[in-house]
């Protein structure tokens, strides 16, 4: 008697067979069915070992990141905190790190987190020469242009994040690639790291695109390069022109007023008046009176009296409390808000004029108090309301 | 019974069948989108970073309804208020409380009633007055105290909540519920990185009855060993990271779960807050935030995010599962009577197109065509004509099935990255899963039918209590029984378990001396 030894292949052949021979004689749906609970077993038996196989990386990883960390964690520490700039040498001696100490993608992925909470942790402090010296001995721009350049969406987005929270340095020539690819959230990372760190005119790509979505996301995160180069003193935009770019996007010039308003650039006020007066878009026209309101811009109020009875409740909320911000101490803007108090039938803009009244100097208090008697009785909740000083009554909604 | 019945059933259960597994399937695969598009964009570090930086970040109001929690309110409250987030206020509901839970937040929190001008933008039983903090501790002046005449319902007692919330986006909770730190953070996120409107947000829900907690804190993750929070949270973690996941990305979720979810104020306000009289309140609300939005003719999302964020705890015994499944299902059914125009209406786009009528076919009519399966297996049992040849191919076929969607489950936790921290926890998971077909499953079957029983027969139900036995605390006591109750019964059976629990934590401390 012949033995034969099977192949993998006919192995598996001879044993599918036996299974298509035994159910041969079954009903189609019976067949059917056998097939596909076989691929399900193969399909079980594949992510159960996928399963295993990601969580002992996952523990290796963990137990590398720990070993790392105990190791050169205060080595770390001292060369990104000492005053005195160590040389690239010094630095790779104290670290012990090999002669030929190269790039692998393995091992620096288990760096980055340790890298990222120390300069979260210790960042305005430290030595930035240090730092950056640390970053180029540990060969961390090298690693993440390969992250950029890899073709996985994740490595090149998580690589543009992570170059941002520890202030790495990433040749701008390696980012432009992806300034202008299909993959909007990745085109957004690229142009806002372009933003973060450029020099000569970083905010062109992002802001004439025409195609440009301005989500809450964007907004946060480009405020946040915004600060980032204040803080580093790093050239900063002039916000009114962005207003006047074309093709006009509504999203971009209610950021850049709201930009502004929050970097405090008084010089830009008396523009922002004469676009207020030109203004019929309500996003646009409540930015502008928030931030006129908010720089205490005295000429605009003549401007928000104008506006007033013509206005949506919402702009007349925002038109109060600018008012209310600015307290020039004009009796006419106070005659104006007590008249409308006692007419709107809105309680949102009933509560904001009330507290704007109250909050509005001596003169204010006085009309406050006179309304206070000459109201209706119902109304005596919105004044015990106001006068609670354990109510928070700028949240009222 | 006639043979062309027999046959003709078994021809409608290999459809039905069918389209049940590739409906399966289709989530799986979908829901695999969905978590790479979420791994691939997301990073939960750096979005909290941005956010934390940001004075763009929007604030967010938790309003928890409390109804009877003397035991536990004030550990709940501080955990909430200890939660990580730049801009937020909780407002906690003291639905008419018999004991003392409103004196135990004033005592606590130094509170004391402040004249608010309340309005009733969502009609609700009679406001009673606004308590606020006069201590200078900054995370007090977050807390909101409501007292207001009991509802009967949650829904009442969350209405009067979403009444006085000040911010754009609230979360609506339960009091007893334990969320993650970053749990703010990650539910806002969606609202703000869609270009279209989010007016609600879900995250993933998970069973806490096998976890540890600290003052109010979740201090290590584990799966409950009991057998049913244990089967109900493979069955919770199957819906979130398969069912709901995949529904979101399609934009046709069914339900933002009423123990964990964020809304949009102005769209909750505008399709009239919750229904107190719809005992499925929270998918009840979902659709009318939907039916406002189409009929307004808004472009509207509803997002599920994969994190969990919520840790919850799970019925303990049958009674208590009993009663929580007979409410869903007569739920279910009621909600159908009421939103029966919605079904097949272009107007209401995803929802009423797709998620309406798999609804309808798969999780209604579902446990009526099981309850008919059991009762034909067991009258071919009894007539000995069962056709062992072929039963046991399509029970084992199944069988691994449900293997294969416990396995993808598990990898998608593991890929989410908000598992387990001890991996070996998934052992459990397995188990319930190899256990589940057997006994948890007829069961769920039974008490679904009983609800549907009683919607139509019209029987008048009281929203049962939920009784607990209390997680885990680091110092291994057993914290007692908390309730989410709202009737003099309910009140009686909730003093009931507090004492049960009591007695156990004596007799526990006996043990140990």
């Amino acid at each position: 008697m012949e033995y034969y030894v099977l192949s993998r292949y006919a192995y598996w052949k001879y044993y599918l067979l036996i299974l298509y021979y035994r159910l041969a004689e079954y009903p189609p749906a019976i067949r059917v069915w056998a097939v596909f609970s076989v691929i399900s077993l193969i399909l079980l038996i594949g992510i159960v070992v996928g399963n295993i196989a990601r969580v002992v990386r996952a523990a290796a990883d963990t137990h590398a990141m720990a070993h790392n960390r105990e190791k050169y964690w205060d080595k770390m520490k001292e060369v990104a905190m000492s005053v005195r700039v160590w040389e690239p040498l010094e630095i790779s001696a104290l670290l012990e790190l090999p002669k030929n100490f190269k790039m692998h993608e393995r091992t620096h992925r288990r760096y980055v987190p340790m890298l990222i909470e120390m300069y979260r942790k210790y960042g305005p402090q430290m030595n930035k020469i240090n730092w950056q010296r640390l970053l180029q001995v540990l060969k961390m721009p090298i690693y993440f242009e390969e992250q950029v350049r890899s073709r996985n969406t994740r490595k090149r987005i998580v690589a543009f994040k992570n170059v941002a929270d520890m202030d790495a340095n990433l040749k701008e020539a390696v980012a432009s690639r992806y300034l202008f690819t299909k993959d909007r959230k990745l085109q957004n990372n690229a142009r806002l790291h372009a933003a973060r760190f450029g020099t000569s005119y970083p905010f062109k790509v992002l802001l004439e695109d025409p195609n440009l979505v301005f989500t809450d996301e964007l907004v946060v995160k480009f405020h946040n390069v915004l600060m980032y180069r204040q803080e580093n003193g790093m050239s900063m935009p002039n916000f009114i022109h962005w207003c006047n770019r074309t093709p006009l996007n509504e999203e971009l010039r209610i950021f850049a007023i709201n930009e502004i308003r929050l970097f405090n650039r008084r010089e830009d006020c008396a523009e922002m008046l004469s676009m207020l007066i030109n203004s019929r878009d309500e996003r646009f026209s409540c930015a502008l009176i928030k931030a006129l309101g908010a720089m205490e811009y005295v000429p605009a109020e003549k401007e928000f009296i104008r506006r007033y009875l013509s206005a949506s409740y919402t702009e007349r909320q925002e038109l109060a409390e600018a008012l209310g911000a600015i307290n020039s101490g004009n009796p006419e803007v106070l005659i104006f808000l007590q008249e409308d108090f006692l007419q709107t039938t809105d309680y949102v803009t009933r509560m904001m004029l009330l507290r704007v009244i109250h909050g509005y100097g001596e003169i204010g208090l006085e009309a406050y108090n006179y309304l206070k008697k000459e109201s209706p009785k119902e109304f005596s909740i919105y004044f015990e309301h106001i006068e609670c000083d354990l109510i928070d009554s700028r949240r009222y909604a | 019974m006639p043979e062309w019945l027999y046959n003709g059933f078994s021809i409608f259960v290999v459809v039905y069948s069918t389209l049940v597994i590739s409906s399966y399937v289709a989530f799986a695969v979908l829901a695999f989108f969905e978590h790479k598009k979420h791994y691939t964009y997301h990073d939960d570090d750096y979005t909290i970073g941005e956010l934390k930086k940001s004075p763009y970040t929007p604030g967010v109001s938790i309003v928890a309804p409390a109804y009877n929690e003397e035991k536990t309110v004030i550990t709940n409250v501080k955990s909430l208020l200890s939660l990580d987030y730049p801009d937020f206020e909780v407002v906690i509901v003291n639905d008419g409380s018999k004991d003392k839970t409103l004196e135990l937040l004033i005592e606590n929190f130094d509170l004391v009633k402040v004249p608010y001008a309340y309005v009733e933008k969502i009609k609700t039983k009679p406001f009673k007055g606004l308590y606020k903090t006069k201590s200078d501790n900054p995370s007090f002046k977050r807390l909101t105290v409501v007292d207001k005449v009991n509802g009967g319902t949650k829904a009442d007692a969350s209405n009067a909540g979403v009444n006085v919330v000040s911010n754009k986006f609230f979360i609506c909770t339960d009091v007893d519920c334990v969320l993650e730190k970053n749990a703010l953070y990650r539910m806002i996120w969606p609202t703000m990185a869609s270009t279209r409107r989010v007016i609600a947000v879900s995250a993933t829900m998970r069973m806490s009855n096998g976890c540890i907690v600290e003052d109010g804190k979740m201090v290590e993750t584990h799966p409950p060993h009991d057998m049913i929070p244990l089967f109900q949270d493979l069955e919770y973690t199957r819906s979130f990271l398969i069912g709901k996941t995949a529904l979101s990305r399609i934009n046709a979720m069914q339900n933002v779960s009423g123990g964990f979810g964020m809304f949009d104020r102005e769209v909750v306000i505008k399709a009239g807050g919750y229904d107190g009289d719809s005992f499925a309140e929270d998918m009840d609300m979902v659709a009318r935030m939907i039916r406002y939005m189409c009929d307004s003719g808004e472009d509207y999302r509803v997002v599920q995010i994969p994190e969990t964020c919520c840790w919850t705890e799970g019925p303990p015994n049958f009674k208590v599962l009993n009663r929580q499944r007979t409410r869903w299902g007569r739920g279910l059914f009621q909600f159908f009577t009421v939103h029966r125009d919605m079904l097949w209406n272009r107007n209401y786009r995803q929802y009423g197109m797709l998620t309406l009528p798999y609804i309808l076919v798969f999780e209604l009519t579902a446990p009526i065509i099981e309850f008919m399966g059991y009762f034909v297996v067991l009258s071919l049992l009894v007539q000995w004509a069962i056709n062992w040849n072929t039963i046991w191919i399509a029970f084992l076929g199944l069988y691994i099935f449900a293997q294969l969607l416990t396995s993808v489950i598990i990898s998608y936790d593991v890929w989410v990255g908000t598992s387990f921290k001890k991996r070996t926890d998934y052992f459990w998971f397995v188990l319930a899963s190899f256990l589940e077909p057997f006994f948890y499953h007829p069961i769920n079957v039974f008490f679904s039918l009983r609800g549907y029983v009683k919607q139509i027969l019209g029987t008048q139900m009281v929203w049962g209590n939920m009784t607990r036995k209390g997680v885990q605390s680091a110092n291994k006591q057993a914290a007692p029984g908390m309730s989410g109750s709202t009737d003099a019964t309910t009140a009686a059976a909730s003093v009931a378990s507090v004492k049960s629990a009591v007695a156990e934590a004596e007799t526990e401390k006996k043990a140990d001396a």
